[in-house]
């Protein structure tokens, strides 16, 4: 019996998609933000659906990271609405936004450099935890309880992403490529229902590249945790994405499969330029 | 050779827990331990206990305290004096009001009281950071010790503004307070409530609320994407900070000087604790008793090390000499060891590790 379900599984994973892309769990309806008189996002819309990883791409100052950064309440945008899990999302925090499910990563690493890998990853699990003060300051007992249950998650996600080896080590003292990867390990302990990944391989040679692609694939296969990503290198892009939106000026260019991208006009002119 | 951890393995992610996970260390607390309430009541004379031992406990509370806010959550604060005036008055008027209670207990309340203290003047930590938030603990600093100063209700309308501690009993026929206290009384129940304090000071920082402490420190933004409420991080480490330099307060009046008036809690006392963490090591709970036993005794050794050299050395001249080199000192360890005594302490120890083959 065991052996059947298996062997079934190993054939579905090889013939059939890899997995289902559900309903839509986020939708932005016209967002637009200026900052002053500059406008860093106009009239955008687009929508994220379950299991999927989507692309957001577009040259640079397009409005890519603005667009991240409003998902996740750190910019309030002046016009539209973002629709999340079936409900009109007002006022976000970026604190309520993890509440809610999302997870996010920098462009920049943002670790926190004073402390280890572990305590890194441990961090992302503090929306789990429930011990209260009194707890804490015993430490023995229940809080010990959590911790340890707390611990063996993040374990798991250290085993995932292969970095057993740097568990105790400084993230101050782990090098760019590592780093990244706590990064992704931190974001994922928070159990998101979607994640932002912000530039995932920015400054990665192309075996950390693909390392990351390996493991962004993964990670939605696996867990099938939704993604949004935003990357410059096309390959990555046409490679692991299911759809892919382009930005331009803070404008949508396109929407569409990665085929339907590539073979957009004003996607070519906007990447190539035109001749007037 | 001596400090090497080959061969001991951890099985559970419980012993990986421990505070001291080598057992070379577990040897040498525990020979420390045996030293400090054996050997060191028996040795040391009063005028050591009084001198050196006491106020090294009872600054290492204090720098406890401000290591909590300053080195685990990165919130600079000038206050320190002020709040451990807060936990002085606050034990005095409780212990003179209700002298039944237990004085121990009074020494909670008023760390309790100082945690409501601290959260108030925390709140400014919300929109300013780094220096300008000094400054705003500045203004609690004057503030508190001026309102001790100047309202006659916190000394009982004492007519010299000095509280004197009312002889009070740890056991009954044991006296911690008063002027009957046995210096070594005194000494050992330090030891034990420090030590505990301790404790507990270390669970928090390695449990949940430690780790939030720290990220608000290292990235705030970072923090806030995890679900961190800065609010709710950086007003819990005013709270914890402030109840620890409010009991250090009390124990000071208390233990150490029996009585105290609110200009010993000025501005120099903030800087005295501020420098013991720099120097000690922020965010490093051995750090405080390094700096705290660093900064207590140094003006001592040179002090006695300078009347040794030159019998007939005035002694203005002895305590310019002590403030130059403590200038410094302070210089030399933001500039050379940042992380201070614990830093060193660490590096000696990863060395240790490896001696005395390095390959």
């Amino acid at each position: 019996m065991v052996e059947t379900l298996a062997s079934e599984g190993v054939a579905e994973h090889q013939s059939a998609p890899r997995k289902k892309i559900g309903e839509t769990l986020l939708r932005a309806d016209n967002i637009t933000l200026a900052f002053g008189g500059v406008k860093a996002l106009t009239d955008i819309s687009f929508e994220v659906r379950e299991h999927e990883i989507l692309a957001i791409i577009g040259p640079n100052g397009a409005g890519k990271t603005s667009m991240l950064n409003v998902i996740n309440g750190f910019y309030h945008p002046q016009q539209g609405r973002i629709m999340y899990l079936g409900a009109e999302r007002r006022a976000m925090r970026p604190h309520l936004a993890a509440r809610q499910g999302i997870a996010r990563t920098f462009q920049n690493v943002a670790l926190f450099k004073g402390m280890s890998t572990l305590d890194n990853i441990m961090t992302g699990r503090v929306l789990k935890m429930k011990s209260n003060i009194f707890q804490q300051a015993i430490f023995w007992g229940a809080n010990q309880r959590e911790e340890i249950a707390h611990r063996e998650v993040v374990e798991k996600i250290i085993d995932f992403l292969e970095i057993e080896a740097i568990r105790k080590t400084p993230v101050g003292r782990l090098p760019y490529g590592l780093q990244k990867r706590v990064e992704l390990a931190r974001a994922l302990a928070m159990e998101p229902k979607l994640l932002l990944l912000d530039e995932p391989m920015a400054g990665m040679n192309v075996e950390e590249k693909e390392d990351m692609c390996r493991f962004i694939l993964d990670v939605n296969d696996e867990f099938g945790t939704t993604i949004a990503l935003i990357e410059h290198d096309m390959g990555v892009v046409m490679d692991i994405s299911d759809r892919v939106v382009v930005l331009d000026y803070g404008r949508k260019l396109a929407d569409g499969t990665p085929d339907e991208v590539r073979a957009n006009q004003d996607v070519i002119d906007a990447y190539l330029g035109v001749s007037h | 050779m001596l400090y090497r951890e080959a061969g001991q393995f951890k099985t559970s992610y419980g012993a990986d827990q421990a505070i001291f996970p080598i057992r070379q260390d577990q040897i040498a607390i525990a020979l420390m331990a045996a030293l400090a309430v054996l050997a060191v009541p028996a040795l040391a004379s009063e005028y050591f206990l009084e001198t050196i031992f006491v106020p090294f406990l009872v600054f290492a509370m204090a720098a406890l305290g401000l290591n909590i806010l300053t080195g685990y959550c990165g919130q600079l604060s000038l206050g320190t004096g002020g709040f451990m005036a807060c936990g002085a008055f606050f034990s005095y008027k409780l212990t003179v009001a209700f002298p039944e209670l237990h004085i121990v207990l009074v020494f909670l309340l008023a760390g309790f009281g100082t945690a409501g203290v601290g959260v108030l003047f925390g709140l400014p930590s919300l929109r300013i950071k780094g220096f300008y938030l000094a400054v705003a603990t500045l203004a609690a600093q004057f503030f508190l010790v001026w309102m001790f100063n100047k309202f006659d209700w916190w000394t009982n309308y004492s007519s010299s503004g000095v509280i004197s501690a009312p002889p009070r009993e740890l056991f009954p026929g044991i006296f911690i307070t008063g002027t009957q206290a046995d210096p070594v009384t005194k000494y050992l129940f330090l030891l034990g409530f420090v030590a505990l304090l301790a404790l507990v000071a270390k669970n928090l920082v390695r449990s949940r609320i430690g780790r939030t402490w720290m990220a608000i420190r290292d990235m705030d933004i970072a923090a806030e994407i995890i679900g961190i409420r800065p609010l709710w991080a950086k007003l819990s480490a005013f709270a914890v900070s402030s109840f620890y330099i409010g009991i250090s307060g009390a124990l000071w009046a208390f233990v150490y000087t029996g009585s105290v008036e609110a200009l010993a809690f000025e501005i120099n006392r903030s800087f005295q604790v501020l420098f013991m963490i720099i120097i000690g090591g922020l965010g490093s709970i051995l750090g405080s008793f390094l700096g705290a036993a660093f900064i207590v005794l140094l003006p001592i050794l040179l002090n006695n090390g300078m009347l040794a050299v030159d019998p007939t050395i005035s002694t203005a001249l002895v305590s310019h000499i002590e403030f130059m080199i403590f200038g410094a000192l302070i210089i030399f360890f933001l500039i050379v060891e940042p992380h201070g005594l614990a830093r060193l302490w660490q590096i000696a120890k990863e060395k240790l590790r490896l001696w005395p083959f390095p390959y």
